[in-house]
């Protein structure tokens, strides 16, 4: 197998990571596409550096984004139930209040 | 080995002691915080490691350009002069936040701790350089800004402003790191100062897929400094913050995203080809697309806060026409207009943050006859619209006609005519201020009790360097100009 599946399955996991995004309304199904899209370029450096570019700044790279989305999921998840728990839905369309008023 | 990593260590002095102020907030946090007098301490605390942070770094500004910690990060005049206006803007977003209402009484420790770090995040990116630290220095300062966006815990409009940043934050920051896969994977590097070589070696068809690559990129940097058409969270989340954090977000990721912005642009885009051809007019369009978008949907605003956004992003957008020149009187415009805009955000909110704590609101009837009661007050108010405008006598012209006089240098006629002539749609709205406070009737008689002395005098240091700026400005100029970008 050489690099163009690896490519074609991180570009597939991204756009479905971009379409769960726009069309899933559940605040906890959008982070979880958040997920998929790093997931995707995770795959990615690790795709190049094995067949590509002979050094291992791809692994190194695909590690920290695997700490960093963890981070940034608890953090994403912490804020989620503070607003559930004010606003009682974790619905995206209740997230109305700041808007441009005209 | 062990020496090579003292030797680095003693040029990182700024960042380490960022970092010990801020583990020592958290243990002085967690030590002292049921005192009553827990949250001067602290304060002063965190106020004392910024102003040693600020002495080391105007030492830094004098060494030569050096790559430290194997060119993982690098320390050039520009990024420590991009340091100081980051740590400036946090020692004033903190004495905002010390004397605000806007946040509780026991979690003022809370925004001093995640302040900290996000100065220490803005400063890994302002010298960032490989695609790693750029990344690092990025989730750095987006993760801790969620959490500080939801800081009044049991505010819907709070909590709605960390959830929108969350989500646009995560989002932006994945697709950069798309962009930057496909980037490593032409280039075969991740570090900035290899990428020349393996630049000039590269045959056509991968630059065809270099150049999306860098948009994708510029999604995660973009969102940063809140440029069209990535601007869509910034004036939900400045308007849903509490109004010290609102601050610190107009300051702190803007200058920073700027920084970075400037470095990749400055090495990548360098030689003049098809690539800096195609860089360069990208930039322009996003440039004129932000300076007009922003100063037109900042007219029917009736919220100051949501005002204020939008001009911050008109200002991210004159900052985007230095970087575009490519040059270092480009470089040194983008030094003068960030320390001149701390100075003129820092009023702006300042003001505003008292006002609001009595009236509890943030609509332009805050600001209804405050002349006639607070004289001082509006005359300061009164400086700092005149500048965020550009109205001659002030900082905030000379950095504008700074911007311009570098575009106009390099031949990019229509982007100064179009910035110009947004600088005169954008009087509308601050004159909008003015108008309030010198033509409109009180509605209200009481005194406002955050006009202290103390803060008083605070406000007339900010307006000081505005107006003495737009004076003498070679001083600080200079100091600009030497601020040189190391490209190797």
């Amino acid at each position: 197998m050489g690099l163009a599946p690896y490519l074609i399955i991180s570009m597939i996991l991204f756009i479905l990571g971009i379409v769960v995004m726009m069309a899933r309304k559940n605040i906890i199904a959008i982070l979880l596409g958040i997920e998929l899209i790093l997931n995707a370029s995770a795959l990615n450096f690790v795709a190049y550096s094995r067949f590509l570019t002979n050094n291992i700044d791809g692994h190194i790279f695909s590690l920290f984004i695997i700490v960093v989305a963890a981070a940034e999921a608890a953090v994403g998840l912490a804020i989620v139930i503070r607003f559930f728990q004010v606003r009682k839905s974790i619905h995206i369309d209740e997230a109305v209040w700041l808007n441009d008023e005209v | 080995m062990t020496t090579t990593l003292i030797a680095n260590l003693s040029r990182y002095v700024p960042e380490l002691i960022a970092v010990v102020t801020m583990i020592g907030a958290l243990f002085l946090e967690a030590a002292v915080g049921k005192f009553d007098k827990a949250k001067d301490y602290i304060f002063s605390a965190a106020g004392i490691g910024l102003i040693l942070c600020l002495i080391s770094l105007s030492k830094n500004m004098s060494l030569s350009a050096t790559p430290i910690f194997t060119g993982a990060v690098i320390i050039d005049p520009f990024s420590t002069m991009v340091k100081i206006i980051m740590v400036l803007g946090v020692l004033g977003s903190l004495y905002v936040a010390f004397v605000s209402k806007d946040i509780a009484e026991n979690h003022k420790s809370e925004f001093v701790i995640l302040a900290m770090g996000v100065l220490v995040g803005g400063m890994l990116l302002a010298s960032a350089n490989n695609f790693l630290t750029v990344y690092l220095g990025i989730e750095t300062l987006s993760i801790l800004s969620y959490v500080l966006a939801a800081l009044k815990r049991n505010d819907g409009k709070s909590t709605e402003a960390g959830i929108k940043y969350a989500l646009y934050g995560g989002i932006t920051s994945g697709v950069m790191l798309f962009g930057m896969a496909h980037l490593y994977g032409i280039l075969g590097t991740i570090h900035f100062s290899e990428v020349l070589e393996s630049l000039s070696t590269l045959d056509q068809t991968k630059m065809l897929i270099l150049l999306p690559s860098f948009v994708l990129v510029f999604v995660g940097l973009g969102y940063k400094i809140a440029c069209v058409p990535f601007h869509m969270w910034s004036p939900d989340v400045y308007e849903g913050s509490p109004i010290p954090v609102t601050t610190f977000f107009a300051i702190v990721p803007k200058i920073a995203g700027i920084a970075v912005i400037v470095r990749i642009t400055h090495i990548f885009f360098d030689k003049s080809g098809v690539l800096q051809d195609s860089w360069v007019g990208f930039l322009q369009v996003v440039a004129i697309l932000t300076i007009t978008l922003g100063n037109i949907l900042a007219i029917g605003q009736k919220s100051v806060k949501r005002m204020l956004a939008y001009s911050s992003i008109s200002h991210a957008g004159f900052m985007l026409i230095g970087v575009l020149v490519i040059d270092q009187i480009g470089i040194s415009a983008i030094c003068f207009y960030g320390v001149i805009y701390l100075f003129m955000t820092l009023g702006a909110f300042g003001i505003t943050s008292f006002l609001g704590d009595q009236f509890n609101s943030d609509r332009f009837g805050i600001f209804d006859g405050l002349i006639k009661s607070h004289p001082f007050m509006s005359i300061a108010m009164i400086i700092i619209m005149f500048s965020l405008g550009g109205i001659p006598p002030f900082g905030g012209f000379i950095a504008k006609y700074n911007i311009l006089s570098a575009s106009l240098h390099k031949g990019f006629y229509t982007l100064a005519i179009i910035a110009a002539l947004n600088s005169v749609i954008s009087l509308y709205y601050y004159l909008r201020i003015v108008q309030s406070m010198v033509f409109k009737d009180a509605t209200y008689e009481e005194n406002i009790k955050g006009f202290t002395f103390i803060n008083q005098l605070v406000m007339l240091g900010i307006c000081f360097p505005i107006l003495f700026l737009g004076f003498f400005w070679e001083k600080i100029m200079i100091t600009a100009t030497n601020a040189h970008l190391l490209v190797k």
